[in-house]
Parts: C-alpha cells; structure tokens; sequence
C-alpha cells in the first residue's frame, strides 16, 4: 500500500496549484508588501501578551527577515527560506494551540490592515495552519 | 460543614478565571480562530442551523474550555419552534449540550384538537467525541475532522405522541459527523449521518406504526463572506414513523454575522417539512448566541 501511495502523494504535491502560479504573492503585494505584513505581524506578536512571552528572546529583525522569505516562497513567490525547518525552529519553546492561533491573529491583522482581500488572507492560513503540527507541543 | 462550601468557592474561581483578560495559560482563553467551531445547531450540538458538525463547540483549545448559550427561534407558517440552551466544549475534545425546547402549535393545535397553543416540548441532552482530524489545521490533506455524538431526547407529552401513533415520549439519535474547513476557498463543508427514530426531531415522540431506528443524512455547506461574516445552508432528512402525516426532509439557509468569539447572529429561511397535516412548513430562522 505504501509502495503505491508515495509517489501518489508526491505527485498530488508536485501538482498543488499554490506552486503553479504566483497570485498569491501579487495579492499579498509582493516581496515589499510581505515585508510589511510580517513586520507588523512581529510588532504586534512581540507585545501582544498571549504570545509576548515566547518571543522575548527572538531577534525581531531576523526574524522578520527569515519569515518574509518563508512566506513570499510559499505564496509562489522568488524567494528561497533559507531557516531551520519548523519543527527545530520551534523544539521545546512548548508553543500552546492558543499562542499559535494569537500569532495567526496577529497576522490576520496586520493583513487586514494592508488591504489583502479576505480571500487571499484565507490562501496564506491555508498554507500556514499545517505547520500547527510542527509547531505546537502535544 | 467545608465540604458544602467546595462547590461555591469553585465556582467563584471560575466565574474570576473566566473575567481575566485572555492570556495564553487561560483555561477560558477563547483561543480558536474566529468561526471555525461553527455555532450551536437546533438541537444544542456544535454545527449550524440543522446539521450538526465534527466540530467541538466554543472557543476552547485542546487546553482550554468553552461553553455558550443559546435561543432559536423558528416561526413557521402555522408551528413556532424555540430552544434554548448551553453547550460546553471540553478541551477541543469532547462536548456536552442540554436544549430545552418547545413547540407551540398556536392555532393549529385546535384543529388537531389539541386545543389552540398547545406545547409539544423537549429536553436533549448531547454528548459529542472528537475521534480524529483537525478541521482547521490539516489544510494540507482531505482528511476531514470526524466526531461521534449520541442525543438523548425526552418528550413531555407522552400520553399525546402515543396517541398519534409514537411508540415511546424517548429515544436516543447517534451521529457521526465529519466536517472539512477549506480555508484555500473559504469554504466549510460538513456531513453526518444519523441513526434515529425521532419523530419532528423527537417533539412528536419515537418511532410509530412505519419504523423506528433508520439511517439518515445531514450536512452543510458554508461559505466563509468576510472576516465574522458566513453564509450557508443545510439539508436534513428524517424518519417518517408516523400513519397519522406525513413528515418529510428539512433544509435551511441562513446569513451568520459573529463581531467576536462572543457574540453570534443567524438569520435565514427553514423549511421543515409537512408537520401535523398543516401543510409544508416555512418560516424565519433566527438563533442568537453568546459565549467563549
């Protein structure tokens, strides 16, 4: 079963739109509105009190940095993340169900207030919410 | 003496745990994504309008807890339908509800010879079990979040459902229910299937002279308009037990505003199906409910 369902799932992969075309990327405003997006995101995580915590020993600027290219890759965009994969980025900061979702939060807002349609918004926590598995800790 | 006291100190914990400002650590913290556990459907569940859904009631993470209340009102051409109730969410995991419902037959109810505004009521009490899945987070395969839930329903006019023909004033529903939030289209897809005997959701009793126990379909389809803005609708069969009229398969369609994880407003259309020789029956379908 296996044997056959592998390079089914790997081709189900290789075909998702998401890598085929880049209108996510446009409606997220490109590389520079990413940039912004993820910076607000950050400004708003950093001090928001339900995620506060787990970021005070981050590096804001590098972390922005690292994220914006994570995203702008995924949205189909030219960028390479060049990070840890989530599951060392995130080992053993005990990330809850809750922090998680107040980053979403965060990001949501800071999407809502560059003007990305709801739409698009969705696309990105489509492509965002599996790393949830990655991320928190059971 | 103390051990009467235990009771009230609880639930004054509670009631001061659950006025804190949300914090991550908060048993009450509201920490799901705004409208991904559905509201409250017509029988107390987790769901929407009719169909109930996988989905674990209230904003609880799997370390958090939930609850909300609701009222339901469904005023058809000739019957008016209220609920009201509370639902808990235990953890992302497990949910437990308790509806109070009535029927009011208004005019009606004299020409069933009932006489006018005669109450046909019920309790229901739910449990549901989250067996697998996650409907937010697994956005990268089809598996859908599947629950299993039992409803025990218990209807006050026993000597008058019998009459009509029911064998019992209570039964119990079982469902299974899976439900897929497609975040890539904004969309909310559910579907369930229910074994049951109820009769009208069981406010006209269980079973009747063409069966009892038989299998039938409930889901959903809901379309996510705008941030705390949903619209959708259900479709749901049901037994036709009783000789005495027909009953028929119901559906609804509904616009959900939801400012916050607090506060939610469905309005929309429910038909219900031919009830009582009155004909099909239409009519306003609103449901307010608040909670965390």
């Amino acid at each position: 079963m296996k044997k056959f369902l592998l390079p089914v799932i790997a081709f189900l992969i290789a075909a998702l739109p998401a890598h085929a075309d880049d209108s996510l990327y446009q409606a997220l405003g490109e590389k520079a509105g990413i940039q912004a997006i993820v910076q607000r995101t950050a400004d708003l995580a950093f001090v928001d009190p339900r995620t506060a915590e787990q970021f005070k020993n981050s590096k804001k600027d590098r972390l922005v940095g690292l994220v914006t290219d994570q995203i702008c890759e995924l949205a189909g965009g030219p960028c390479t993340y060049k990070g840890l994969n989530m599951k060392k980025a995130h080992i053993k900061l005990g990330i809850t169900q809750h922090e998680f979702n107040a980053f979403a939060e965060c990001l949501t807002q800071a999407m809502n207030e560059a003007g990305v349609p709801y739409r698009s918004q969705n696309k990105l926590l489509a492509i965002l919410a599996p790393m949830a598995r990655d991320t928190i800790e059971r | 003496m103390t051990s009467d006291w235990k009771p009230a100190f609880l639930i004054a914990g509670l009631l001061a745990a659950a006025s804190q400002p949300a914090t991550a650590d908060d048993l009450f913290g509201s920490g799901k994504l705004l409208a991904t556990p559905g509201v409250i459907q017509a029988e107390g569940a987790g769901g929407a309008g009719l169909a109930a859904w996988a989905t674990i009631s209230g904003y609880g993470t799997d370390r958090e807890i939930g609850a909300n209340a609701h009222y339901t009102l469904v005023a058809l051409d000739d019957f008016t339908f209220q609920s009201a109730g509370v639902t808990v969410g235990l953890f992302d995991r497990v949910e437990l509800s308790f509806a109070k419902q009535w029927f009011d037959t208004g005019s009606a109810g004299g020409r069933l010879g009932l006489g006018d505004g005669f109450n046909f009521n019920q309790d229901v009490v739910g449990a549901k079990v989250r067996l697998f899945g996650d409907a937010v987070y697994d956005q990268d395969t089809w598996m859908p979040q599947v629950a299993a839930g039992i409803m025990y329903k218990k209807a006050d006019k026993g000597d008058i459902v019998r009459y009509v023909g029911a064998k019992d004033d209570d039964g119990v529903d079982f469902y299974v229910a899976a439900t897929k939030i497609l975040l890539n289209e904004s969309l909310v897809l559910s579907a369930g299937a229910r074994l049951t005997e109820a009769n009208h959701f069981g406010l006209v009793g269980f079973g009747g002279p063409n069966g009892d126990h038989s299998l039938q379909f409930e889901g959903s389809a809901v379309y996510l308009v705008d941030e705390g803005w949903l619209i959708g609708a259900d479709y749901r069969t049901k037994p036709d037990n009783l000789a005495f009229a027909e009953e028929g398969n119901a559906w609804a369609a509904y616009g959900v505003w939801m400012p916050n994880k607090h506060i939610s407003v469905t309005l929309g259309y429910a038909d219900l199906g031919p009830i009582a020789l009155q004909g099909r029956q239409n009519g306003l379908y609103l449901s307010l409910q608040t909670g965390f």
